[in-house]
């Protein structure tokens, strides 16, 4: 590790800090219907949409129309890739997307997964990268946002199950949040170096005198929400360590941060909705304190690189000045950006649901990729994605009130409003769906020959694939450990219901969980309320998080990556 | 053929989900505490 490595970290860090307030201030003005600037757009929509955004929904409402908004959009997606083909913006006459990717894409973007068995450069059109996959990141994020919102209100008001309107949330957050942030990010990034044009692929000599095709295309717009949206999906198979989706030092840290924006920000938020501004930072610090302890973790492991390389002579320590040699595990990683921008961007990219990727974590150390794995089996909370890490962390929050109110032998309570058997048995379906399918569908991929053929290492190494591949998909992440060969008809379809299921059959029990909250009166604070502000109480919420993850996948995580590192300090690799 | 398959597992899927809403908030009435507070 050096002292550069850690100034990078630093400086993101900050960065996030400082972020946090203004961003938290603007959303809270967005979900609160404070913010008319674009009122007039709005207007317009809601007219040509039919909708009625004096509408206040039920629970149940609110929940049906998030349905049906999902499904038509996944659908049409579909039928748009199957007939690609035959459609405009087709430079290079791209066919139609086959039967099975078609599925997987549609859900993967419908549940802001972006999990990808295709090479976009070589598979998908411009009107498909524009009108389908751009168009879910931003619906798909904004989404997110309107189950945060629900969640937030269903806390901090007594409304009777009634949480607000969906399809203005959806709009709202499309044009007040993403879109303008998009723009922003997009200059940014073309002012950068990151390519804009609909262009056909360009054809170059080589130094060589070969021949090599340059994909071109609108990368900066993707690339911008991409982020932004938490969403992940790259234009290119290389993702974020193309040099056209990702050319500077400064376009990486800004890919960062604009990952983290939003779910940082939104912590702020729920802290002003709540009236209890110090519970919305103490949220904050516990996502930063496990934030900043998996990329530790990951920077060290992978700046002290492979013993055998070690034993084989070669220099493995980056801070030993030596020129022959970076150091650490270099492999899978772009040089441009070396191992600790690589390490911060996968654990970012992991804490977050959004899966971009600027360095192959099939590569990392099995500890290094032991942390993108524990960051999306703890439920992608750390910050999180859009909306998701939010409403992911308040489960955890009133689960761990609850354990805190069994210690001290007193009715739960969270910000004056009681938590009872309905309230804790939502954040139980929400809890075990997890273990459900993440274990389920990966016990199923390690005995059936369909899924062990998609592996390109075995041992514990290619358990670590299948896992970290379902465990990406049902947490809507959509990175992978790229060994896993994902493109055949058993895993497109297994991994569209995980991504399915990740996305859906959590938000059903947190909307649940909003209604119920929302229909509990607010009392005000006693001195036997449990004081959510404290660190105390970030500690407590720490330990449960860990615990609760810990309990549900340390099995199957020491028969993969745990168990590969000792093999590896035995001398085994795999 | 396996463009319908995928078109209707995926609406019954979400059919399912609605289902599930109405499940969950059977559950939250069937418990104890399922009464607002008044």
């Amino acid at each position: 590790m050096t002292w550069n490595g850690w100034a990078q970290i630093l400086a993101f860090s900050v960065v996030v800090l400082l972020i946090t307030k203004p961003i938290g201030v603007y959303l809270t003005r967005v979900y609160d219907g404070s913010l008319h600037y674009l009122g007039a757009v709005e207007r317009v929509i809601y007219r040509c949409c039919g909708i009625d955004a004096s509408e206040n929904q039920h629970w149940l409402d609110y929940l049906v129309s998030m349905m049906l908004f999902s499904a038509v959009s996944m659908l049409v997606t579909y039928v748009a890739l199957r007939a690609q083909g035959h459609l405009p913006l087709n430079p290079q006459q791209l066919p139609g997307v086959v039967d099975r990717q078609a599925f997987e894409t549609a859900a993967s973007f419908t549940t802001n997964t972006n999990w990808q068995s295709y090479a976009g450069e070589s598979t998908m059109s411009y009107l498909s990268q524009m009108m389908q996959l751009a168009f879910h990141n931003f619906v798909s994020a904004a989404a997110g946002m309107c189950v945060a919102a629900a969640l937030v209100r269903g806390i901090a008001n007594r409304s009777a199950g009634r949480l607000g309107n969906f399809w203005t949330d959806l709009i709202r957050g499309v044009i007040y949040v993403f879109l303008p942030g998009a723009i922003v990010l997009a200059l940014l990034f073309v002012q950068q170096g990151v390519i804009q044009n609909l262009k056909p692929y360009l054809t170059m000599g080589t130094l060589e005198g070969a021949r090599q095709v340059l994909a071109m295309g609108p990368v900066a717009s993707q690339e911008a929400i991409k982020q932004l949206g938490t969403n992940g999906g790259g234009f290119f198979s290389a993702n974020a360590a193309h040099p056209f989706e990702n050319p500077t030092p400064w376009t990486n840290f800004l890919q960062m941060v604009a990952i983290f924006a939003v779910p940082a920000g939104a912590t702020y938020w729920f802290g002003r909705a709540v009236k209890h501004q110090k519970h919305g930072w103490a949220l904050w610090a516990a996502m930063f304190i496990m934030f900043i302890g998996g990329a530790a973790v990951t920077y060290k492991f992978e700046a002290d690189g492979n013993p055998i390389h070690a034993a084989e002579g070669v220099d493995v320590h980056a801070a030993s000045g030596s020129m022959a040699q970076s150091g650490g595990n270099m492999e899978g990683k772009e040089v441009r950006f070396g191992i600790a921008a690589s390490a911060l961007y996968a654990t970012v990219t992991t804490d977050a649901s959004c899966g971009a990727v600027n360095a192959m974590h099939d590569s990392f150390t099995p500890i290094g990729g032991l942390v993108p794995i524990v960051n999306m089996q703890l439920g992608e909370l750390i910050f999180g994605g859009v909306g998701a890490g939010l409403y992911g962390m308040l489960s955890m929050v009133i689960l761990t009130v609850f354990i805190a109110g069994l210690m001290v032998g007193r009715t739960p309570e969270y910000l004056g409003k009681k938590i009872q058997s309905r309230e804790v048995r939502m954040v139980m379906l929400y809890v075990l769906a997890a273990p459900i399918f993440v274990l389920g569908m990966t016990g199923i991929a390690a005995v059936l020959p369909a899924g062990l053929a998609g592996r390109s290492n075995m041992g514990p190494h290619g358990l670590a694939e299948i896992l970290y591949a379902f465990t990406s998909t049902f947490a809507n992440n959509g990175s992978a450990f790229a060994g896993l060969t994902g493109a055949t008809y058993f895993y497109n379809t297994m991994f569209g219901i995980a991504m399915l299921a990740g996305r859906f059959i959590l938000i059903v029990p947190v909307l649940a969980l909003a209604g119920f909250l929302s229909e509990r009166k607010i009392a005000a604070a006693s001195a036997g309320s449990f004081p959510v502000d404290t660190p105390l109480f970030v500690m407590l919420l720490i330990g449960v998080i860990l615990i609760v993850g810990a309990l549900t996948f340390f099995p199957v995580l020491s028969l993969g990556p745990i168990v590969e590192h000792f093999l590896m300090h035995a001398g085994r690799l795999f | 053929m396996n463009d319908v398959m995928y078109v209707l597992a995926t609406l019954i899927f979400f059919a399912l989900m609605i289902a599930y809403g109405y499940g969950c908030r059977a559950l939250g009435r069937d418990s104890v505490s399922g009464r607002a507070d008044s």
